[in-house]
């Protein structure tokens, strides 16, 4: 074992790696935090009925009403009112205010149909989504770095003057993130891969700790610069593919590029190991294959880079929004 | 009531010392389990078997219908306090446990005016009983037998040839907060040493923080150091102790913690992070990290584990903490107590 490692705040470290160690410690928090389902499904279908604090509130489906009420400063006598309609028994006594049986009883029937409402398009969501990986295969693929196509994927988005920051999904230990930096452009990485993220936001990257997809669905529209999807390209089946494009073209602006570097069909089996050939529902798409599914979310200028003579027997597709 | 919890052991041990005093002492549960059906008696049954001059003692660990049950019963009401994890480290996990945790804190609030004397574990867990209006409060560690012997932990022993092995004992339950002990393996790993392993003894308490430390075990590629081992006989925990160089607690909650005490008689280092009754249980035999920050724990563990005459410190400070707690004589002093009751005539005896 090598000697104890500086901690944060030890006056050892620059201000820049602790700076850094900070960063990567509210990445893993954050990795984890987004694993806890807010409570359940049953329990959300009881706090529809018996919940009726925010009664004229959004619904946010997989949100506890529960654990929004425990963390809301209010003064106790008005939470302990709240507290009480969600245990059984105590709802009668806690109407006992203002509000009459026929209002409780009125709330809940709405409060009712707006979380099947909400139900009904979650679960309309899920459908469309069906097959999505969210659970394993990142970790059954090692991290692809993008060697020596980096030089390439820089100047080609350099070229288009990004208007925002670019995001690379699958940034792995972040190559690409330090190259767009070094060229005066802003760079974000998404990395499922904990373990692999942590290198490169111990180097100072911004990186996200999560599924690229998932990512991407939770970004405002025309909120990027640009985009660069590598490695999560192999992986995803194609029920995954095409909302991950959609989500892509809905983040960029007019004008801006995305770029997909993409392993040959053939590669995959030779490089991955055999839980991963089993248990993965994706498999690397031909460069025409990927022409194609650019086109039909809607890219302009679609393109092969040249090879590079790398022999990672990848290519590399651009395409750009309509400008 | 289980005889492998902590409150289990205690509630037996304190039924024994009990009746070693001549006094008649019966257990009654609300739920009777195969593994002490021959320890206990539905409560049901109380009722008709109530004498006067009774003293009833409270096991408070979470709700129970018992609560309001006991408040409306005339006995003499003795509340033996193991604390209520707050219901909002639960609420993002399950919201039926945490609705039972916020039954448990209306329950305790319940019983306050019918409770003669409210007794806490540690004086952290009294600080909850004087909040909640008791006006009578004592303290005294539970009498759990450690299923552990006094041994020598062989702290100077080389670790050369292979990681570290750190390990968490305890339940799987949100309020544990393990995920920042596997993010700080992480970080170990990437750092200091890439052998180092870890191994989780305990019951997970809802499935979905165990399904979560799960995948982010998978998503940090630590798959093959973070071992779960589930729930585990007592001569298993022993033997994790045994075999492992530090146990890691980063609960956001505890109201006593057993696993550290047991740590603490088989020599074993305590890292832990600076909550709830952890600085007073451990005393100065313990490691305290103030932060979640996973690199000043994986810096804490590691500097530890490197410096063999620190770990001798810690080890003879748990030998005299524990003596200062005197787990063994725990139960006599309780029963010192309820024999205080009804000589002072609280309780008619």
């Amino acid at each position: 074992m090598s000697g104890p490692l500086s901690p944060v705040g030890d006056s050892s470290g620059t201000g820049g790696e602790v700076e850094n160690q900070e960063r990567a410690a509210a990445a893993l928090r954050a990795a984890f935090e987004r694993l806890a389902p807010q409570g359940s499904d049953a329990w959300n279908f009881l706090a529809a009925f018996t919940h009726l604090g925010d009664r004229y509130g959004p619904y946010q489906p997989g949100a506890s009403g529960l654990s929004e009420l425990l963390r809301q400063p209010e003064p106790p006598s008005r939470r302990a009112r709240r507290m009480a309609r969600l245990i059984p028994g105590q709802a009668k006594a806690a109407s006992e205010g203002s509000e009459t049986e026929l209002d409780l009883a009125m709330a809940q029937v709405v409060e009712a149909f707006r979380f099947l409402s909400a139900r009904v398009t979650a679960l309309e969501e899920r459908l469309a989504g069906e097959d999505r990986p969210v659970d394993g295969p990142s970790w059954l693929v090692p991290a692809a770095e993008l060697g020596e196509w980096v030089g390439p994927v820089v100047a080609h988005i350099v070229s288009h003057a990004p208007s925002g920051a670019v995001l690379h999904g699958d940034s792995g230990k972040g190559a690409l993130l330090d190259a767009l930096s070094d060229a005066g452009v802003s760079a974000l990485g998404v990395e499922p891969r904990g373990g692999v993220a942590l290198q490169a936001l111990e180097r100072g990257c911004s990186v996200t700790i999560n599924e690229v997809l998932d990512d991407l669905a939770g970004r405002p529209a025309g909120s990027l610069g640009g985009v660069v999807l590598s490695g999560v390209v192999d992986r995803l089946p194609l029920h995954a593919l095409l909302p991950l494009l959609s989500h892509a073209r809905r983040t960029l602006p007019l004008g801006a590029p995305i770029v997909v570097v993409a392993s040959e069909p053939s590669a995959a089996s030779a490089a991955w190991q055999k839980p991963a050939l089993d248990l993965i529902d994706g498999r690397p798409l031909h460069a025409e294959t990927w022409e194609v599914l650019l086109d039909r979310a809607g890219f302009v200028d679609i393109a092969p880079l040249p090879p590079n003579g790398a022999a990672d027997r990848r290519f590399v597709v651009v395409a750009s929004t309509p400008a | 009531m289980h005889r492998g919890d902590a409150v289990g052991r205690h509630t037996l041990r304190l039924r024994d010392a009990t009746r070693a005093r001549g006094f008649e002492s019966h257990i009654y549960v609300d739920v009777v389990e195969d593994d002490t059906r021959d320890e206990t008696l539905p409560v049901v049954h109380y009722a008709a078997s109530a004498q006067p001059g009774d003293v009833v003692v409270y096991q408070f660990a979470t709700a129970s219908f018992m609560a309001p049950w006991l408040a409306e019963r005339a006995e003499t009401l003795v509340v033996n306090y193991h604390n209520i994890t707050p219901p909002d480290l639960m609420a993002p996990w399950d919201n039926h446990l945490a609705l039972g945790q916020v039954r448990a804190q209306a329950d305790l609030r319940l019983l306050v005016p019918r409770t003669t004397l409210a007794i806490a574990d540690s004086a952290y867990n009294e600080t909850h009983l004087v909040a909640a209006g008791f006006a009578s409060t004592a303290v005294v560690p539970p009498s759990a037998d450690l299923g552990v012997d006094l041994v020598a932990h062989d702290e100077g022993a080389p670790r050369s040839g292979r990681g570290a092995r750190w390990l968490v004992v305890g339940r799987v339950s949100p309020n544990k907060a393990i995920q920042h002990t596997i993010a700080a393996l992480a970080v170990t790993r990437a750092h200091s040493d890439p052998e180092a392993t870890l191994l989780i003894i305990g019951k997970p308490a809802t499935s979905s923080y165990d399904d979560a430390l799960h995948r982010y075990v998978a998503e940090l590629g630590l798959t093959g150091a973070v071992t779960f081992g589930g729930h585990a006989s007592d001569d298993t925990v022993v033997a994790a102790y045994e075999s492992s160089d530090v146990l890691v607690v980063t609960s956001e909650h505890e109201g006593f913690c057993v696993p550290v005490v047991e740590a603490m008689a088989i020599g074993l280092p305590v890292v832990a992070f600076d909550q709830g009754a952890l600085p007073e249980v451990l005393g100065d035999a313990g490691t305290f990290v103030d932060s979640v920050d996973p690199y000043s724990l994986a810096s804490t563990i590691s500097a530890l584990l490197a410096d063999a005459s620190r770990k001798g410190v810690l080890s003879a400070a748990a030998r005299r903490r524990l003596s200062q707690l005197d787990l063994p004589a725990a139960a006599g002093r309780f029963v010192d107590l309820l024999e205080g009751l009804v000589a002072s005539g609280a309780a008619p005896g």
